[in-house]
């Protein structure tokens, strides 16, 4: 049997598009998870807060710093230097989004440690600190957007609307942790406004993946060639069961119903699970289609002129 | 001084010596591949078939430095990029957004011969290669700090390689770049590379 290293030479003598692989396949389902973790517990840090709700506040929290930190960690090559990705928030967004999560978590622990107050009943400490770490959880939110849109080699990622996107995704995610924690927990605050809310935000994801792919097929060969990975090639099961099956369409039809109907909590519970494998596979989806500009493209538009 | 390298597509005539000399130079392990040659056709039936030997491009503005959060990708004054293996954390951020795909992650030891263990050549080798960083052309720097050659250049037996400084307008490789329309890939990127090709 071949080393698993001699699999992907086929690949990378191939002179057409050539995905990535690292932040998708293998030990890169970590980071999958990681982003994931993180996007879903900054958008149960800001429904909890729009809710006053301090059990979606911890819950949302130890989302980010425990699932996300401990994914995060085990994704690393070398987790014992991991501290050195802090130093160059200059240049990298890596260091700009793990400073976000460091930035986030001290502002939400010591929010927590005042008693979690409303805005209402805050004082002016109170009110800083719910605002710093709202301000943290919208960073955590777009930040992964900028870190993917910063890849010039991968034009399906290279684009301004990959922060936006991650964005709803993370609040669609966030909404669905605090509808089950708030089905699970004994003391929940009240569904509807938190059904309403999941609602609107699967609707607006649903129309910003439609515009996503729409215009990144029209931009260049290899995006295209990304959107055609998910919906007929390599990531097309992912995109078709996970994303759009689990993740959108059952959670907006039993959302459309629950409008005029009253549901059972269980089904709640449900159709929050689905939206959160929903929101896996949507980070999964979109990392995994990625492709190289291929190389040697440019070999057939030699410039007339030297380039010196 | 600026080093680079011009490749005359021309002259190459893909028989991959340059990536097993790299192989043997740099004893890099499976599946990582600092050289390679990639095959292509091109044009209508009768097709002509091309080689494009690419590596690490050591781009004058790296995207792949700027993208790195721990400083392990180190641009030296003389243009040569190199990964600090004791400072890579290996998040392969820097794989994503290098657009010339020449970084590979060393996720493990592994050996040629699996299962039989590391030969002598490997043991010394590797200790240039440690598990969970990546990895990638360095220009041969610790043969360049002699006033040698890269190994590719050194043995391509085409001679479809050259090396030299690129700031220098009357080196070898200025001129050639300057007669015979010499390109970069992916230039409208704007990461300037310091490895040209001429036109087949
Ligand atoms: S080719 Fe890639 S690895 Fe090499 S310097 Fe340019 S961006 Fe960095
Ligand atoms: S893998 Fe290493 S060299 Fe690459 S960006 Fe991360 S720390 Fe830098």
């Amino acid at each position: 049997m071949l080393d698993r290293p001699f699999d992907y030479i086929g690949q990378d003598l191939r002179s057409t598009f050539r995905p990535q692989r690292e932040w998708a396949q293998r030990r890169g389902l970590l980071l999958i998870a990681a982003f994931f973790f993180s996007g879903i517990g900054a958008g149960g840090w800001l429904f909890s807060l729009f809710l006053s709700w301090p059990t979606g506040l911890v819950w949302s929290l130890a989302t980010v710093v425990v699932a996300s930190g401990a994914a995060h960690l085990a994704f690393l090559g070398r987790p014992e230097r991991s501290w050195r990705v802090l130093l160059r928030p200059q240049t990298s967004w890596i260091s700009r989004g793990v400073l976000g999560i460091v930035f986030f978590a001290v502002s939400g622990v010591l929010y927590l440690l005042t008693g979690a107050p409303a805005w209402a009943d805050a004082g002016p400490g109170g009110r800083l600190l719910l605002t710093l770490s709202a301000f943290g959880a919208v960073w955590l939110l777009v930040y992964k957007g900028f870190v993917f849109a910063y890849a010039k080699g991968i034009p399906f990622w290279n684009t301004a609307m990959l922060p936006a996107l991650f964005f709803v995704t993370g609040l669609r995610g966030g909404s669905a942790l605090v509808l089950l924690l708030a089905v699970v927990a004994p003391e929940g605050p009240d569904l509807y406004p938190l059904e309403i809310a999941k609602l609107w935000v699967a609707v607006s994801f649903g129309a910003l993946l439609a515009f996503y792919l729409w215009a990144t097929s029209e931009s260049c060969v290899a995006a295209r060639r990304s959107v055609r990975e998910l919906l007929g090639g390599r990531v097309s099961v992912a995109f078709y069961l996970g994303v759009l099956a689990v993740g959108l369409l059952l959670p907006l039809a039993w959302g459309a119903v629950g409008l005029f109907r009253a549901q059972p909590e269980w089904a709640w519970a449900v159709v929050s699970f689905s939206s959160l494998i929903g929101d896996f596979y949507a980070t999964y989806a979109v990392s995994k289609a990625g492709v190289y500009r291929p190389l040697a493209g440019d070999f057939r538009v030699a410039p007339k002129t030297s380039q010196r | 001084m600026r080093y680079g390298m011009v490749i005359d597509l021309k002259r190459c005539v893909g028989c991959n010596a340059c990536t097993v000399i790299c192989k043997a130079e740099n004893g890099t392990p499976p599946g990582i591949l600092w050289a390679r040659v990639l095959k292509l056709e091109s044009g209508d039936y009768p097709a002509r078939r091309v080689s494009l030997p690419v590596l690490c491009m050591h781009c004058q503005d790296p995207p792949c430095q700027k993208a790195c959060p721990t400083g392990a990708t180190v641009k030296r004054p003389d243009g040569i990029v190199y990964v600090d293996t004791a400072k890579c954390v290996g998040c392969r951020y820097c794989m994503m957004t290098c657009p010339f795909q020449a970084r590979y992650f060393n996720d493990a030891v592994r050996g040629y011969f699996p299962g039989q263990g590391l030969t002598p050549y490997e043991v010394l080798k590797y200790q240039d290669h440690p598990a969970g960083v990546v990895t990638k052309c360095h220009f041969c720097k610790h043969r360049v700090d002699q006033g040698l050659q890269p190994a590719c250049v050194a043995n391509c037996m085409a001679k479809a390689r050259y090396f030299g400084d690129l700031d220098d307008s009357n080196s070898e490789v200025s001129q050639i770049i300057r007669t015979r329309r010499g390109y970069q890939l992916h230039a409208d990127l704007g990461t300037d590379p310091s490895v040209y090709y001429l036109p087949p």
